[in-house]
């Protein structure tokens, strides 16, 4: 129920709010193309951090797919 | 209540999917420009009777600067065909460009444009994206994008349009 | 009393990490090594990770778990619309682990040598991306193997990328105390998520996550732990990453829902900052707050005074239970410092540090469980990453 609400909110923001403000031209993407700008973080650090997370707390994932089972429990 | 904020939504979506710029044709009228260059204003209309290869490029990216080595080699191949590469810079700070073209060498004419007025003009989708306008000053080719498979294409439609 | 064949199931299997290789497999562009490309198109440059991970916990009056992990990590692009990505990590664990709670005595202590290795390929289009990829770990009690496929489509005008996802992996658990043998789990996990470029200085991310889990899902390393066949979760993921035009630092925030069938409700709010400065130096300090609920059977430390403890007051033989700290109610908040140096023309060394405590009465939205010892964490990481 609330996860859904959620969703509703998290497309209208991304859908509204992308298209009242004028729409990044290919050219204006230089910022967008910084390391740190891109969404995910580096690979080897945040296999490590949510490694950690998951051995240690009993939630685990929302970024990814496909990881096998959590020996962690 | 929620119908509306659907229907609401999806309008949002609508108009941010179908809000592209208009491309530019293959026939059309290549957009007539005037930007500053390296060594005196950069016209297009001084380029009337050449085969022009407009390419529109920034330091940022990865692609442009893959292309760049590739664009010396036809200017150099070309150039008395009647060939002439005009590499117009796209960023907002002039710095970023000259950093680039210290390292990255361009024997072809470079402007700057960096309040993309030409790019709008053009209707430029991707970072490149080259134009290659005729003698005449006609559109003949639109291309996005650089990948080492595309050089082939490219230099197969730019020999075909020689003028000489 | 202590058991040295017992070892505590949490760096037993790496379905996070190994679920994150998967992710940075299924979703385009991932890549966050220096001078990788932007998601829409194959990396311009090639690279190699070395990174070392020097992991330590304990609670007051013991010293819990050790890990030292090298891990290797190639990329490497393909004829311009190819990425082929590799990994390899080895994870040296030792130490000692409560069987319940977070009791001292009866702890059980352990060694044990974990290695993962994974693959993945995309294939890059015009306005989409294609993936799939293969993991694998085993370790003497635990072997997992996994596969992931996936794909992204994008706008015209590249503002706005829609990614799926779908990975299977299949567990083989063979505990050393033999309490089962050959115990299977199987998972399932699903994604959707929408990227949105809101600005030349914003991005968005919206991330549903759908996993399902069936077989042996118990820690059979734990007295009294016993849990249900089969657990359901369900996540949403909110990332914002904001460039600062001032400082020209980047701000990257990010909000995670977490609920479950075993009645696990957890949220998770993370800040970093990187600030760039000259000659290459990059500092970034991070923060993180993180509550959960206790999973519905986790049972308190309140035990039957004829039987002792592990034993619950009103405890039924072979019901569903659990005395699992990580099942438990708490909250639990991280403080990290990383910083990063270009050395050479494409070679970037970084160290990180981080100062992780997890404590019952930080829990948000409800009571923390009560009678546990809190538990700290000290992270360190070191990298060298090389791009050509």
């Amino acid at each position: 129920m609330h996860v859904r609400a959620a969703l509703i909110a998290a497309l209208a923001v991304a859908g509204v709010s992308g298209c009242s403000v004028e729409a990044v031209k290919p050219w204006q993407k230089g910022t967008l193309a910084r390391s740190e700008m891109n969404i995910e973080g580096a690979k080897p650090e945040t296999r490590f951090d949510e490694h950690i997370y998951t051995s240690r707390e009993a939630a685990a994932g929302g970024a990814s797919v496909g990881g096998g089972g959590c020996g962690c429990n | 209540m929620k119908a509306i904020v659907w229907r609401q939504i999806a309008a949002a979506w609508f108009a941010c999917l179908s809000g592209i710029a208009s491309a530019l044709d293959a026939g059309n009228q290549a957009p007539s420009f005037d930007i500053a260059g390296r060594g005196g204003d950069v016209k297009l209309a001084d380029y009337r009777g050449k085969l022009v290869y407009v390419d529109f490029w920034a330091s940022w990216c990865g692609p442009c600067k893959r292309s760049f080595p590739w664009m010396n080699q036809l200017q150099a191949r070309f150039g008395q065909q009647g060939l002439q590469v005009v590499a117009v810079n796209l960023d907002a700070k002039r710095q970023d460009a000259d950093q680039f073209l210290s390292t990255t060498p361009a024997e072809f004419v470079v402007g700057f444009n960096p309040n993309a007025t030409v790019a709008l003009a053009y209707g430029v989708k991707g970072m490149p994206s080259s134009v290659l306008v005729g003698p005449d000053g006609r559109v003949l080719f639109v291309h996005a994008g650089f990948l080492d498979s595309d050089k082939a294409r490219l230099e197969e439609e730019i020999s075909r349009n020689l003028p000489k | 009393m202590q058991l040295k064949a017992g070892r505590d199931g949490d760096d037993r299997n790496d379905s996070a990490g190994r679920a994150i290789l998967m992710a940075a497999l299924a979703l385009p562009g991932l890549i966050g090594v220096a001078g990788a490309a932007h998601a829409d198109s194959a990396p311009e440059q090639g690279s190699i990770s070395l990174n070392y991970l020097d992991y330590r916990d304990w609670q007051p009056g013991l010293d819990r778990i050790k890990v030292h992990t090298p891990a290797i990590d190639v990329l490497a692009p393909v004829a311009g619309v190819w990425a082929v990505q590799a990994s390899l990590v080895s994870d040296i664990i030792s130490g000692a682990s409560p069987r319940y709670h977070t009791a001292i005595s009866g702890a059980s202590s352990m060694s044990d040598h974990r290695v993962a290795e994974d693959v993945g390929l995309t294939r890059y289009f015009p306005q989409g991306t294609i993936n799939a990829g293969f993991a694998h770990s085993g370790e003497n009690d635990y072997q997992s193997r996994a596969f992931s496929f996936g794909g992204s489509l994008s706008t015209e005008d590249k503002n706005t990328t829609g990614h799926a996802g779908i990975g299977v992996s299949n567990d083989t658990i063979n505990p050393v105390n033999q309490v089962v043998n050959d115990a299977k789990k199987h998972t399932l996990e699903l994604m959707l998520g929408v990227t949105q470029i809101l600005t030349q200085n914003d991005i968005v991310q919206a991330d549903l996550g759908h996993v399902i889990e069936q077989g042996y899902l118990s820690d059979p390393y734990k007295f009294l732990d016993n849990r249900p066949d089969e657990r359901s979760r369900n996540t949403l993921l909110l990332r914002w990453n904001h460039h600062f035009e001032g400082s020209d630092g980047t701000g990257r925030f990010s909000y995670r829902y977490y609920t479950d069938t075993w009645e696990i409700r957890a949220h998770t709010f993370a800040f970093e900052y990187v600030q760039p400065f000259s000659q290459g130096w990059t500092v970034t300090p991070s923060a993180r707050y993180y509550t959960q609920s206790a999973a519905s059977f986790y049972f308190d430390p309140d035990y039957d005074p004829n039987y002792g403890p592990p034993v619950p007051l009103g405890y039924v033989f072979g019901s569903v239970s659990s005395p699992d700290q990580r099942l438990s109610a708490f909250g639990a908040a991280t403080l990290g410092l990383k910083v990063e140096k270009a050395v050479a023309r494409d070679v970037q060394i970084s160290f990180k540090f981080e100062q992780y405590e997890q404590r019952c009465d930080w829990r948000l939205f409800g009571s923390g469980s009560p009678g546990l010892a809190p538990l700290y964490a000290r992270v360190l990481q070191l990298g060298i990453v090389k791009t050509w």
